[in-house]
């Protein structure tokens, strides 16, 4: 059955199999983004696409629990909230990432499990997810979370093996695309699956940064009153920028405003970080993590557990690259460890 | 199928209000639908996000325990822009609710043990849910005490309702001990000079020195700040009840009360609890295996 599951596309026939893709609805796909950053963007031609990027700054969770929403509107003369109107645009994401798809894997834990996240819920089902292998740049370290290779989550993945792509199928969606294309999707060559395993086994071997997981948990824990905390405390901006970028982060604040009538409004919900002072202050004026060196471990035992019974890390690196105050993921974790002083 | 934003909640009028003290307001809420009320199946320790429009939503315990009676009680203390808004409202007025929410007392796991109900400030509202369930269902729970810690007649919640199991509870063998912190108190220094086995000065880990030795059999329910469960905890190792014998509900900041938000993670690494879905209810075993629980 192996021959259903998965076949070969030429990298000539990526324009047209992203003709196809638009066909699906409105593609997201990696973009240049200034100097050095990448984006996911809407775009209309393969052209612009850069398969070959490093990372994005935001993650794909941008595309299923919005930086900012509207969850209800309110009336308050009719004393009423209404669900605002989802959208039904069909989406595909087109080049993600095996660290993203494991951290879209984890958010689907969480907001389609045992509450359902309507928004997340409609957002997923009208999304086709096409994933695409990449190679380590000086950050990644997702070989130590166990997120450098993807098994679901997505409808199709391409692996780049060199003049073509190994296509898998991931799901009845990604089967129905394959099937309705055999001109464009063709049988394995005799060497195509060497190849993969040679493509594979050189990107494993390519890691420049490593953590290992087995243990962290406790070794987290023996380290609650560690002098490694108000060190990083000290440095950290509290700006809240590693939540932002991180792609399993999902914190989220709801706000009620109201209109200047005063009878309408809507409740917002949006992205938050447990950086800033106020995330574990309550009404009265107790605040649960009041320092910064207790907000930072409280985010770096956060991310070490396995509390959805997986790490909360897939070692993209975005918190360490795009931290303002150089503070690096895995220095603090090494540190942790008593690998390093 | 018909999905339902687990975040939407349901309009309840307010029935009845009562001042208690200057800061907490006692709210009985019905819900508009009755529909919304059948479905609305809750134990003591659960809590509800309770929201005003335009203003938002705070997590409030319930106090009570579920009966046939539709309403549902609250104890709403004056603390932030919520529950500032709540305290405006009047009887008739609009609110909306969300949940049950959390796991609640395992009142069921408790049947046939001593119960001792250990209660500071506003904590005593969960434990009033607590103590209204194990006297609905008398017969099927041990004996039972109550220990009220508060800092001076004025601020105690419930009075009426506690006064009434001080002077009368033996008879339904319900033992209440209080204690107070203002020295000057007229009202509890009658009561001590009264009782003086069952009402003293100090605060509420004091009581332990007036109570019976307690056995194995022995369940301590807390309500009230960390700092009286580190202190209540010691008081009770004393005694022998084992850790996991001890529940105790927490507080934390909770926006969605469903596991989402993030607001109200605590512990480490090794054991990581959201208190809105794992909790509010803990035990100290857990206060001791989860750091910066307690």
């Amino acid at each position: 059955m192996t021959a259903l599951l998965l076949k070969v596309l030429g990298k000539d026939k990526l324009p047209r199999f992203f003709d196809i893709l638009k066909n699906h609805g409105s593609v997201f796909a990696p973009v240049k983004h200034g100097e050095k950053n990448h984006s996911f963007q809407k775009v209309d031609s393969m052209e612009k696409v850069e398969l070959n990027y490093n990372r994005t700054m935001i993650s794909p969770k941008k595309m299923f629990i919005a930086p900012e929403e509207t969850i209800f509107t309110f009336d308050k003369k009719k004393e009423i909230y209404i669900e605002p109107e989802e959208s039904s645009e069909k989406l595909v994401m087109f080049g993600v990432h095996p660290c993203d798809l494991h951290a879209l894997n984890l958010l689907a834990k969480v907001f389609l499990e045992e509450f359902t996240d309507t928004l997340y819920s409609s957002r997923r089902d009208r999304t086709l997810i096409v994933g695409i292998s990449c190679s380590p740049d000086d950050f990644c370290f997702c070989k130590s979370t166990g997120t450098s290779f993807a098994s679901e989550g997505f409808e199709l993945f391409l692996h780049d093996i060199g003049e073509k792509y190994l296509v898998r199928v991931g799901s009845p969606k990604g089967l129905r695309i394959i099937s309705e294309n055999p001109d464009l999707f063709t049988e394995l060559g005799d060497n195509d699956l060497d190849q993969f395993k040679a493509v594979e086994n050189e990107r494993m071997n390519s890691f420049k940064k490593s953590i290992e997981m087995a243990g962290l948990q406790d070794m987290l824990d023996l380290s609650y009153d560690s002098q490694i905390w108000k060190e990083y405390g000290d440095r950290c901006l509290g700006c809240g920028s590693c939540n932002m970028v991180c792609p399993r982060c999902r914190c989220y604040d709801v706000q009620d405003n109201i209109d200047l009538n005063l009878t309408t409004g809507e409740r917002v919900r949006r992205w938050y970080s447990c950086m800033l002072q106020d995330h574990g202050l309550v009404a009265g004026g107790h605040n649960f993590r009041p320092s910064a060196y207790e907000r930072i471990r409280n985010r770096f035992n956060c991310k070490g557990s396995l509390r959805e019974d997986m790490p909360n890390c897939v070692g993209c690196g975005r918190c360490s690259v795009y931290c303002p105050a150089d503070i690096d993921f895995l220095e603090i974790m090494s540190k942790i460890r008593g690998e390093s002083q | 199928m018909i999905k339902i934003n687990p975040l939407m909640p349901v309009k309840a009028k307010i029935t009845e209000i009562q001042k208690m003290t200057d800061i907490e307001k006692f709210v009985t809420i019905n819900f508009q639908d009755p529909t919304d009320q059948t479905k609305f199946k809750y134990m003591p320790g659960q809590f509800i996000k309770l929201g005003v429009m335009g203003v938002g939503e705070a997590p409030i315990s319930i106090c009570t325990a579920q009966t046939e009676k539709t309403g549902l009680e609250l104890c709403i203390r004056n603390a932030g822009r919520v529950t500032n808004a709540i305290h405006k409202l009047e009887v008739g007025d609009s609110v909306w609710v969300r949940g049950p929410y959390g796991n609640g007392f395992p009142m069921e796991d408790f049947v046939g043990k001593d119960l001792l109900l250990v209660a500071g400030g506003l904590g005593v509202a969960p434990i009033r849910g607590v103590l209204q369930y194990a006297l609905n269902n008398r017969e099927r729970f041990g004996k039972i005490c109550l220990l009220y810690g508060v800092r001076n007649y004025d601020l105690m919640l419930y009075r009426d309702e506690i006064l009434e199991h001080f002077k009368h509870g033996d008879s339904y063998d319900v033992k209440t001990y209080l204690s107070y912190e203002d020295e000057t108190d007229k009202v509890f220094m009658g009561l001590q000079q009264d009782m003086n086995d069952r009402c003293i000065h100090g605060l509420v880990t004091k009581l332990f020195g007036l109570l019976d030795p307690q056995d194995a059999n022995t369940v301590a329910i807390l309500g009230g700040p960390p700092i009286m469960y580190r202190f209540t905890a010691m008081e009770l190792d004393k005694l022998g009840v084992p850790p996991e014998q001890i529940f105790m509900t927490l507080e934390r900041r909770m926006r969605c009360g469903v596991g989402q938000c993030g607001h109200c993670l605590v512990g480490t690494g090794k054991s990581i609890k959201y208190v809105c879905k794992d909790g509010p209810v803990f035990t100290q075993w857990d206060a001791i295996n989860t750091k910066g629980m307690i």
